[in-house]
């Protein structure tokens, strides 16, 4: 063990959503809390990566946090995936992506773990800010769904719905939730305390937002039939999506101005991030040490004894080794660099810390995003707004859960920014079409344009052609779950980073449950869209290395990330088949905490957030029950 | 047309015209010092030819990307004080205002301007100051190399990026945003009725509802195609 340079009562790896709020919980006990950052500091405010974000050629979740996209993740000391590392030629290219997904066994073919994550304080902030809560099939889909399925994959958590309600309460509070609690209550959803009001009222739709919900109620039982629902289809709704941005101002943060760029950066903070708790805790006293690499737990008589850490500098490169001694220690650095952390200090045990199951690293799980996009037969004026205001969230459970994947089906209104190919999406691709003669977007073959190829357009023509065609766009995605599979796998590359440090090796697949549920979802896109009079323009690249086909479906299929890292120490009451109780406490160490979307189970179709934050709070609790028998 | 021929009216020369630029600085309120650099006369190059008047070259660049860029001049040099004789547009004062994203554009354009293309683009705005309408035919009847600067020229004034004009030749899109304040400046979101994504100035709500306001025209109206 290197010299300890610190003690302190609670020790935190990470300073992401569930980090800061348990150290700022923590701190207003009195207790004694460090914080281990590997990225840079909070920066005293965010201009710096607004001019990255304005400057940068590719608007990717990534662009206005460094380290620069271009460096090769062997010469960086804390390393991350970004969007531009996951095409066909790159995504296991280990000198261009930070995430080794080579596989070396010959016997399975992977695909690739399409979402990104940050390294940087608080730099979450490139969430997309929703915040809706899981269902109570979710927390016990095998009870549900399983019955004489013997191979059913799923789990069933430890803890229900109602034990975790409460402490949705208190998430939705500190991060600060816009929602309408009666239009919430659909799929099982209630709240703990009567005549519950979220922290504000909802976020109003968007034109978009309105315009699916009349195509909605078209919809007739006859042709929904495929989707397996017991539920009546007229019940079907459009409803505002909740979420941590303030419809007016809350906790000394602004109502949002609907920058339209939420994802990666909000220009306001109308949307709550990270940083604005890791501001309180370091307020009341939390030490915050950035650029602190944890790369080592140490055990002793079975309980955690400390953490070695490598502070580096950015600019001279010099680097000292540190370590920390606490009396409880918590990591919180996401489904990724957790495992990766617990894997890396096998110098006492050979297989990791906190992994006697063998779970650690094992069932990582996302939400496969099914992308579609169209145009609208008038305009909807997207690239207005919240990146998303509403969503379907009503075939998020049901009978068919036992069959095939369920989904919640998101309205975009960022429109085809993400969709089409060419350098920095819509409306760049499509501006670029028209000027240089080129048909990325797909909009310049149309009936309605008649251009010879590498022609352009000048002037009135040109306004009038781009305005009627961008005002028009739009997407829907669909958040497909994904089932759990231990083979889907985070461990240890061979390849390091600049502090020479495994970087993470990852394997990745969906499951045939999982495709079913995509399968559905192409269907209802097409239901969807004839309900809208759009013409679609979704395309999956030949070259896209998620791609399938499936027998019936003319068209290949594919899957996007949508950084939701989860499963990879998941919880469980039984210590052979999972890693954490329902504390988050491992079960192996009983000093050690393990928090964030990581513990998830399984991982139903919402957006991890707001549960991990419960979790958080709820494991915070735990920790000051506890910290007096530490002495 | 001689291109070669010398500026001809000293008096209007660099300085003169740099305290031109001071002076509209002060009123505008704010500048950058660069702004004084961008908009200095382009002696000695090929298009330094301009008899009628220190900013003709600016003008003729406003009306240029009038023509190609379908949005008018007023919007693209908001503080444009026009001369009163029509036939004189080119002696008009192209005004400095606080974004003043015209003068990086020049200064831009005349920086990357590989084949010499610029100055000749400038003139066919010049030789048609008084029949507008035929620029952009001139244009598409010009060389290549003029054609594609045209399409750079749009470009940087849609997105604020600047596509290299042989990369367009080429079919390559390899943009690289000119500076922060040239993405917050990109026409076409205000043409699709939107805004740069991460640069609004509107307020809580706005997208509930429909952009076009009656009161104030916008710069392109979908429903009256």
């Amino acid at each position: 063990m290197a010299d300890t340079c610190i003690t302190c009562d609670v020790a935190i790896v990470g300073s992401g959503f569930a980090g800061s709020l348990i150290a700022n919980q923590l701190s207003k006990k009195g207790i004694k809390v460090v914080i281990l950052e590997a990225g840079p500091g909070i920066q005293p405010n965010i201009n710096d990566a607004m001019a990255r974000f304005y400057a940068a050629s590719a608007k990717v979740p990534e662009s206005p946090y460094p380290p620069d996209l271009a460096d090769d993740p062997a010469t960086v000391r804390v390393g991350r995936p970004t969007a531009l590392t996951l095409s066909q030629s790159t995504w296991q290219n280990t000198s261009v992506a930070y995430l080794d997904q080579n596989t070396d066994d010959p016997n399975r073919k992977t695909r690739p773990f399409k979402s990104t994550y940050e390294r940087l304080a608080g730099g979450t902030s490139h969430w997309m800010g929703l915040t809706p809560r899981l269902v109570p099939n979710d927390f016990q889909m095998k009870k549900a769904y399983g019955a004489g399925q013997p191979d059913f994959p799923f789990l069933d958590w430890p803890i229900s719905y109602d034990t975790v309600s409460p402490w949705y309460e208190k998430a939705e509070a500190e991060l600060g939730v816009s929602a309408d609690a009666d239009e919430q209550r659909f799929a099982g959803i209630t709240f703990s305390t009567p005549n519950y009001a979220y922290p504000m009222p909802r976020i109003p739709p968007s034109l978009f937002d309105q315009r699916v919900g009349k195509a909605v109620a078209q919809l007739t039982e006859a042709e929904t039939q495929f989707l397996g629902t017991a539920a009546p289809v007229t019940g079907l709704r459009v409803r505002s999506l909740p979420a941590a941005r303030n419809s007016q101002p809350y906790r000394n943060r602004r109502a949002c101005a609907g920058n339209t760029s939420c994802i990666p950066i909000c220009p306001i903070q109308a949307k709550y991030d990270a940083t604005i708790t890791l501001n309180e805790a370091t307020n009341n006293g939390v030490q915050l040490i950035d650029h602190a690499v944890a790369s080592e737990l140490l055990v002793e008589n079975g309980s955690i004894s400390g953490i070695n850490y490598i502070k580096y500098d950015e600019k001279s490169g010099s680097r000292v080794d540190c370590a920390i001694k606490a009396k409880v220690y918590v990591v919180a650095a996401n489904g990724i660099e957790t495992p990766r952390l617990l894997l890396m200090s096998r110098n006492q045990i050979a297989t990791g810390i906190a992994n006697s199951s063998d779970m650690v690293g094992r069932n990582l799980m996302d939400h496969p995003q099914y992308l579609t996009w169209g145009l609208l037969p008038d305009p909807v004026f997207p690239y207005r707004g919240p990146l998303v205001t509403s969503a379907i969230g009503d075939l998020c459970d049901g009978a068919f859960r036992s069959q095939r994947a369920a989904f919640r089906i998101s309205l975009g209104n960022e429109a085809w920014s993400a969709t089409v190919g060419g350098t920095g999406g819509d409306p760049q691709t499509t501006t670029l079409d028209f000027i240089n003669g080129l048909n990325a977007s797909g909009l310049n073959k149309k009936d309605f344009t008649q251009l010879a190829d590498n022609s352009a357009l000048f002037g009135v023509d040109l306004t009038k052609t781009l305005g009627g065609l961008i005002s028009r766009q739009f997407r829907i995605a669909f958040s497909v779950e994904q089932s759990p599979d231990p083979d889907n796998r985070v461990t240890l590359s061979s390849v390091k980073d600049a502090l020479n440090l495994p970087r993470p090796r990852i394997a990745y697949d969906i499951s045939d449950y999982t495709k079913r549920g995509i399968v559905t979802a192409f269907r209802m896109k097409e239901l969807i869209f004839s309900k809208l009079g759009a013409i679609d323009f979704t395309k999956v690249a030949e070259t896209d290395p998620g791609k399938f086909n499936v027998d019936g479906i003319e068209v290949p299929l594919t899957y996007g990330g949508a950084g939701h890292i989860m499963g990879t120490y998941r919880m469980g009451d039984d210590p052979k088949t999972s890693v954490v109780n329902s504390w988050l406490q491992s079960h192996d160490h009983p000093n050690l905490y393990l928090v964030g979307s990581g513990t998830f189970p399984s991982v139903g179709t919402a957006n991890p957030t707001l549960t991990l934050s419960a979790l958080a709070l709820r494991t915070t609790d735990k920790i000051v029950d506890v910290l007096p028998s530490y002495q | 047309m001689d291109h070669r021929r010398k500026r001809n009216a000293e008096g209007a020369g660099p300085l003169a015209q740099a305290g031109e630029v001071s002076r509209r600085a002060m009123v505008a309120g704010t500048v950058a010092m660069t702004a004084v650099a961008a908009v200095l006369p382009l002696a000695d190059t090929a298009y330094a030819e301009n008899a009628e008047g220190p900013d003709a070259d600016m003008m003729a660049f406003l009306l240029l990307s009038e023509a190609l860029t379908g949005v008018s001049r007023q919007t693209l040099a908001p503080e444009l004080v026009e001369s009163k004789n029509k036939s004189d547009i080119l002696n008009s004062d192209p005004g400095v205002d606080p974004i003043n994203i015209k003068d990086e554009y020049f200064a831009w354009i005349k920086a990357n301007d590989a084949t010499s293309s610029f100055g000749k683009l400038l003139q066919i705005a010049k030789d048609n100051h008084q029949s507008l309408a035929n620029i952009v035919p001139s244009v598409n009847d010009s060389a290549d190399d003029m054609k594609f600067l045209a399409r750079s020229i749009v470009l940087l004034w849609y997105l604020g990026s600047w596509y290299k004009p042989d990369d367009l030749k080429n079919k390559i899109a390899k943009p690289q945003v000119v500076s922060p304040k040239a993405y917050t400046q990109g026409l076409v979101w205000q043409i699709a009725g939107a805004h740069p994504m991460g640069y609004s100035n509107l307020q809580f709500g706005y997208w509930s509802r429909d952009p076009r306001d009656p009161n104030r025209p916008a710069l392109f109206d979908p429903a009256k195609t």
